[in-house]
């Protein structure tokens, strides 16, 4: 058969092809010399300043399109520099009044946005309310509301706005000249973090001629909770003092534009364009990499190994984050109408009771109990330490020098012994860790803890349970998992944005644990109106203390690790940006 | 029909063709008692031995029986390839706990164990033949147990299609008119989807686990099984023993059940083997959009969706974790090509305009 | 026939119901938390659980939110997909035109190839092409989709950088973003050839060749065998045995005679291909990256997102009816036996 033989031959040559044909020169000449290509994995959720509230818009907004009025001084998260002011406010320089109340911000001159404008402090306030009264579900205008108003929401109960906080907004942030001065309910500590990062100036006149918002409290109807992303007009449209302008946000191609502004105030970013795109699967991210089509691509810790000495890549390593990992347990599990996670919901060797880990002895005995080393080692490829409390290390308030708990099999038994009387011990128990499916690290630790605890004792059993992250976010805000293993990352870098979701009894972990110190709940309070940094450092050693000695959580606290081209220059850390800062960043 | 009515008397007839068949059996059994490894193991696992010389007797049986099917089978080289492709990983997911017995701390020997939990895979060593996947789980225990879930997610999957199936295309095929007409509609709803989306949308509300893949894979599969069901029943319906037994009073329950179902079921359980392939390649499918079997449960699909982010290699060797990919690559490529390659072959012999043609 | 195609047309609306239906009744199995999980992107939010359920309405009764579905939809409004970040028609106005664009022109090689194996496989049965011929594209078809075309990416790609990810590269989406670029037709190939840009017909083409190569290995298989079968029986009919018994040469008998009335069943097979082919672009499009329709469906499905999958799913059963209606009309319009009737 002549034909066949023919397509013997068609197949061998395209197989040798295939094999033989070398790559195309994986080009070592800059690709795109002027434009920067960051893959990520995430879509934003929009791009209206005062609406989104995740790092995949942080990342692209902030800095570039909008910058805020102070900004964080080199790699420092708690120094700052004047970026739209002039200067930070202190007490020395009278930017900050003797009863720590009210701040005020002198703003820089000539400052243009992307239209042309020139940036007065009427936009300034404008943006300020905006994002105070924006204040979608879920949204982060809390972090504003909550200094300024002292409430963490503007609606009541039935979801009515509350017309009074605007008033008193409109009243505690004045305008005169060109300054802009604010004042807060009481002494906030962690206010200029927050300025840092939640100042983001928009253009008003713009804004309103989009149809936003208006300015007066009668627009508030509109603004406020706005039913979907797209009911901002700020969604897909910037108009900014940054370095770089929105020019489009294609939700089709999945990827935002952003362009050189040439009238910037300071001098003109080096990158002509900046593009931010989402590859949701790590294969063709890591070969964009490879094949110089993406200059900076996230890369998950598993995958760490796959990037690492491809030519012409850099991975810089062992970035600090201000991230904490968190080993949970519930102190009052849920049992109404069943829950297969504690099994049969007694002490009889087959679950576990509700009440269980509200016995400290049991809790100590798991913290006890947890290889650190191996899960630090084989989970986190080592990139990870034990953090001792939940104020990550390195941030202000946190205490080296205070005890932790170290892996102990002895004193981990010791503690089992001792727990309910010594019935743990004999009747043995089953429950569930659980995690998120997909989230390796996360699955891993579970599994070196549930090693660990079966290990003492064969009576001991811990199933480990992977769910998918509405069951996860269900079951969680239901407190029915006995323990569960999340991250928290800052809203903004100050310690009370740790010690509140995992240690107050409103905060977002502790009260899913069923826990509920009053003392602590005194503490923070203290603590976030003290603005002598001796004494609120005191008060965060004594938070540490507590959460030692009566342990409802274990802290880890991951480093992070950026990868990225070798001709991308000018890149330098922060462990508060949410992405790279591009202003200073080029390629050769 | 006339294809399998041959079967029965075939086995005493043929029982000298057995003969060497039933010799090398015994000597492997020998063999086998004789390596005190293995019959340490086979001591232990009697359940799964006695299962495997059952298996391996009706293996026999049935390839030795003279029928027109077997005769046309035994013609076909592919259809043999494919027939020893599955009795081999049939005798496997029997054997599974002697090939690849399970820790004794082990509560569930369907979760692979795993040494350490290191996430670079490891190559193929002494204690890991197959090397380990990212995690740490061991690919050869990983396959082998995972072809007993190959078998359960198929045959479940199966089992639910035809129970619907049945009912359904049943009801519609037999009464007709309006009813019908409204199941029809139903099974026009179901296969309007492309079937991967609603088996996703089926396991995201669900929620991630295997029992939930094989019910979004039956739920996407069993209009077909109707369809063919009624079809087959509309044939049938008309012939004269239903006929005939409607005119001496049957009912209509009796007339399903002992005249329509036993002459309808043929062709459908041969149709449900011909889907196996597809079952097991959907159920990866769904594993690798987030939504199989939970990490670290000894099932293919898992398996190689962990190897998804070791496909490329390394830096610099394309090829330096080809284990993760190949071992679980192989496994379902050689299953699903086995069934394929049976089904072609049952597909040959039954269709009737195809028969005698040269 | 009229009033058959009509009959058909009037089953379209029914199904897209019976689909959105369908979708509701899982809902049943969802709790309101799990239906907020699309409108949480980061632990911090946590806390507004409750206000975003109340706000959505997804505590209250699956019939209630049909029913105000259902509304919207009556006055063309489908919803926000929190997926694509946009509202459902308009996602699905832009996601289409990639996916159409990619399955036209994987449809071209899946026919032809599929078509000239079987035709060989029947004509020279049993003989070493026609085994070659099954083996390959029973092959194909027995590896895992994602498994083709991650290995299509490593080599076209990663190794070749032949073919890349995504539908454009940087300068050729730069350039069709510009004002010199008109779009007309959203298909990126004919609108580079309106526009008279060979070189973004070219960008765009390399960027289709991976998919489409992973759709013609996974979806030749099955029209292999049909082809092959029919042209068996075909080639048994007594025509054919007459054309022969006339002295015609084999090549005359195959082509002119055989082939023409084989490929009957072909085409009625080639617009279910198509209906085939829209299911398979979900894995396909995710691995290679391409903003089709099938991406985003995957991901709505996979994040719950409730109009997102809804809208998909309404859309893609519409194309599916019409595809089978198609198949009848082809069907009939081919075969002379059922034109008769």
């Amino acid at each position: 058969m002549t034909w066949t033989r023919k397509f013997v031959a068609l197949l061998t040559c395209a197989l040798i092809l295939t094999l033989l044909g070398g790559g195309v020169a994986q080009g070592q000449a800059v690709r795109n010399p002027d434009t920067l290509v960051l893959v990520r994995f995430g879509d934003p959720e929009s791009l209206d300043p005062a609406y989104a509230y995740d790092t995949a818009s942080s990342e692209i907004f902030l800095w570039h399109v909008y910058e805020t009025l102070i900004f964080f001084n080199g790699g420092s998260t708690g120094a700052f520099v004047p970026m739209l002011a002039t200067e930070v406010p202190t007490v020395a320089n009278g930017g900050i009044s003797r009863d720590g109340k009210t701040y005020t911000f002198k703003l820089r001159q000539g400052v243009k946005f992307h239209d042309g404008t020139t940036m007065t402090a009427e936009d300034v306030k404008y943006s300020l309310l905006r994002f105070m009264f924006m204040d979608r579900d879920g949204g982060p205008s809390w972090i504003l509301l909550a200094p300024i108003l002292g409430v963490d929401v503007t609606r009541d109960d039935k979801g009515n706005l509350d017309q009074s906080l605007f008033a008193r907004a409109n009243q505690q942030i004045k305008t005169s000249g060109n300054t802009i001065s604010i004042t807060l309910k009481e002494p906030y500590a962690p206010f200029l973090s927050i300025m840092a990062q939640w100042s983001m100036v928009v253009n008003r006149r713009w804004a309103i001629a989009q149809g936003d918002w208006n300015g007066t409290a009668a627009g508030l109807r509109t603004l406020n909770n706005p039913a979907k992303p797209e009911d901002t007009k700020l969604f897909d449209k910037g108009n900014g003092t940054g370095p770089f302008r929105l020019v489009q946000w294609d939700r089709q191609n999945r990827q935002a534009i952003l362009e050189r502004f040439d009238g910037y105030w300071r001098a003109p970013a080096k990158l002509r364009r900046v593009i931010y795109r989402v590859v949701e699967d790590f294969g063709p991210r890591r070969l964009m990499l490879q094949q110089g089509d993406a200059d900076i691509v996230s890369v998950n810790r598993v995958e760490q190994s796959q990037v690492e000495g491809l030519p012409g890549v850099r991975v810089v390593d062992d970035l600090p984050q201000l991230v904490v990992t968190g080993i949970y347990m519930n102190l009052k599990i849920d049992t109404t109408g069943g829950n297969p996670d504690v099994g049969s919901g007694r002490l009889d060797g087959n679950g576990v009771p509700p009440d269980f880990f509200a016995d400290v002895n049991v809790r100590r005995g798991v913290a006890y109990a947890f290889d650190y080393a191996t899960a630090i080692r084989d989970c986190n490829r080592g990139k990870a330490a034990v953090n001792k409390g939940p104020i990550p290390n390195g941030m202000f308030g946190y205490n080296p020098n205070q005890p932790w708990y170290t892996t102990d099999r002895a004193r981990a038994e010791a503690a089992f012994r001792e727990a309910r009387g010594g019935q743990v011990w004999a009747n043995g128990f089953k429950f569930t860790i659980a995690f998120n499916s997909g989230n390796t690290t996360r699955q891993c630790m579970a599994q070196v803890l549930k090693t660990n605890l079966e290990a003492l004792n064969p009576k001991f059993k811990v199933d480990v349970r992977g769910v998918t992250w509405a069951q996860y976010l269900s079951l969680y805000r239901q407190s029915k998992l006995p323990m569960w293993i999340i991250g928290w990352a800052a809203d903004y870098p100050d310690p009370d944005n740790f010690v509140t979701p995992f240690m107050h009894s409103t905060g977002t972990y502790a009260k899913a644990q069923g826990y509920s110190n009053p003392q602590v709940d005194k503490l923070i309070q203290d603590a976030r109106n003290e603005t002598d940094p001796a004494k609120r450092r005191a008060i965060y050693f004594q938070l540490m203390r507590i959460a030692y000695e009566d342990p409802i959580t274990l802290y880890l606290q991951p480093t992070g690790f950026i990868v990225m081209r070798n001709w991308v220059r000018g890149w330098y850390n922060n462990p508060a940006f949410f992405g790279p800062y591009v202003y200073p960043m080029s390629k050769q | 029909m006339g294809l399998f009515s041959t079967a029965a008397r075939g086995v005493t007839a043929n029982r000298a063709r057995l003969l060497p068949w039933a010799l090398a059996l015994a000597a492997l059994l020998v063999v086998a008692l004789a390596l005190p490894a293995s019959r340490g193991r086979l001591v232990r696992e009697p359940v799964a031995a006695a299962g495997f010389v059952l298996l391996a007797l009706f293996v026999v049986g049935f390839w030795a029986v003279p029928s027109d099917f077997t005769r046309r089978m035994r013609k076909n080289p592919l259809s043999v390839v494919g027939f020893s492709i599955i009795v081999f990983f049939v005798a496997v997911a029997v054997l599974a706990p002697i090939l690849a017995p399970p820790p004794p701390t082990s509560r569930n020997a369907y979760l692979i164990p795993q040494e350490g939990f290191g996430s670079d895979p490891r190559p193929p060593g002494p204690r890991h033949p197959f090397g380990t996947t990212e995690g740490q789980y061991d690919l050869y225990y990983g396959i082998v147990w995972g072809t007993r879930t190959a078998f359960r997610v198929s045959i479940t999957v199966i089992a639910i299609s035809v129970a619907v199936g049945l009912v359904l295309g049943g009801l519609a095929g037999y009464y007709g008119g309006r009813l019908d007409e409204v199941i029809m509609r139903l099974t026009d709803v179901f296969l309007a989807f492309p079937g991967l989306v609603l088996a996703v949308v089926v396991v995201a509300v669900l929620g991630r686990s295997l029992d939930n893949v094989m019910i979004a894979i039956a739920v996407v599969n069993w209009p077909t099984y109707a369809r063919l069901l009624r079809g087959d029943i509309l044939g049938i319906r008309s012939r004269d023993f239903v006929e005939a037994a409607r005119a001496l009073g049957a009912s209509d329950v009796r007339i399903i059940f002992r005249h329509i179902i036993p002459n309808a079921i043929y062709p459908f359980l041969v149709f449900g083997s011909l889907d196996v392939g597809l079952i097991v390649i959907t159920a990866a499918a769904l594993s690798f959009l987030g939504l199989g079997a939970e990490v670290g449960y000894a099932d293919w699909g898992m398996l190689i969706n962990l190897s998804r982010n070791w496909i490329l290699g390394a830096p610099g060797n394309p090829f330096a974790y080809w284990y993760v990919v190949v071992f679980p690559g192989a496994a379902i490529f050689l299953f699903v090509l086995g069934w394929n390659l049976l089904g072609d072959a049952f597909r040959d012999i039954l269709d009737p305009r195809l028969r005698g043609a040269g | 026939m009229a009033t058959y195609i009509g009959r058909r047309l009037i089953l379209l609306p029914v199904v897209a119901f019976g689909v959105t239906l369908l979708i509701f009744a899982l809902l049943q199995f969802l709790a309101p938390e799990m239906r907020a999980a699309a409108f949480i992107t980061n632990p911090n939010q946590l806390n507004a659980l409750p206000a975003i359920i109340e706000k959505y309405g997804l505590d209250q009764p699956v019939h209630v939110q049909y029913w105000n579905w259902l509304r919207e939809v009556a006055r063309g409004n489908m919803g926000w997909s929190q997926t694509a970040r946009q509202p459902v028609t308009q996602a699905i106005r832009s996601f289409f035109p990639a996916t159409l664009e990619l399955t036209v022109y994987s449809f071209v090689p899946i026919m032809l190839i599929g078509v000239w194996l079987g035709t060989a496989a029947a004509v020279h049965r049993d003989r070493l092409i026609d085994h070659i011929s099954r083996v390959f594209s029973i092959s194909f078809r027995s590896l895992p989709s994602f498994v083709w075309g991650l290995l299509i990416l490593m080599v076209g790609y990663g190794r070749l950088n032949w073919f890349p990810p995504g539908r454009l590269s940087l300068e050729a989406d730069l350039f069709v973003r510009s004002g010199a670029f008109r779009p007309y037709t959203g298909l990126m190939t004919v609108d580079a050839l309106l526009n008279g840009e060979l070189w973004i017909w070219g960008d765009a083409v390399r960027h289709l060749m991976g998919p489409v190569l992973t759709l013609t290995i996974i979806s030749i298989a099955l029209l292999v065998r049909i082809t092959r079968s029919s042209m068996l029986e075909v080639l048994r009919q007594d025509y054919v045995r007459t054309a022969r018994a006339k002295g015609l040469a084999e090549r005359v008998v195959i082509n002119v005679h055989a082939r023409k009335n084989a490929l009957i069943p072909v085409i009625t097979l080639s617009s279910l291909t198509f209906v085939g082919l829209l299911g398979g672009v979900v894995i396909t499009e995710t691995i290679f990256n391409f903003p089709g329709i099938g991406r985003w469906g995957a991901f709505a499905a996979q994040q719950l997102d409730i109009p997102g999958v809804t809208g998909f799913a309404m859309f893609v059963a519409a194309l599916t009816v019409l595809g089978n209606l198609a198949a009848d009309i082809l069907y009939a319009y081919f075969d002379p036996r059922v034109r008769l009737q």
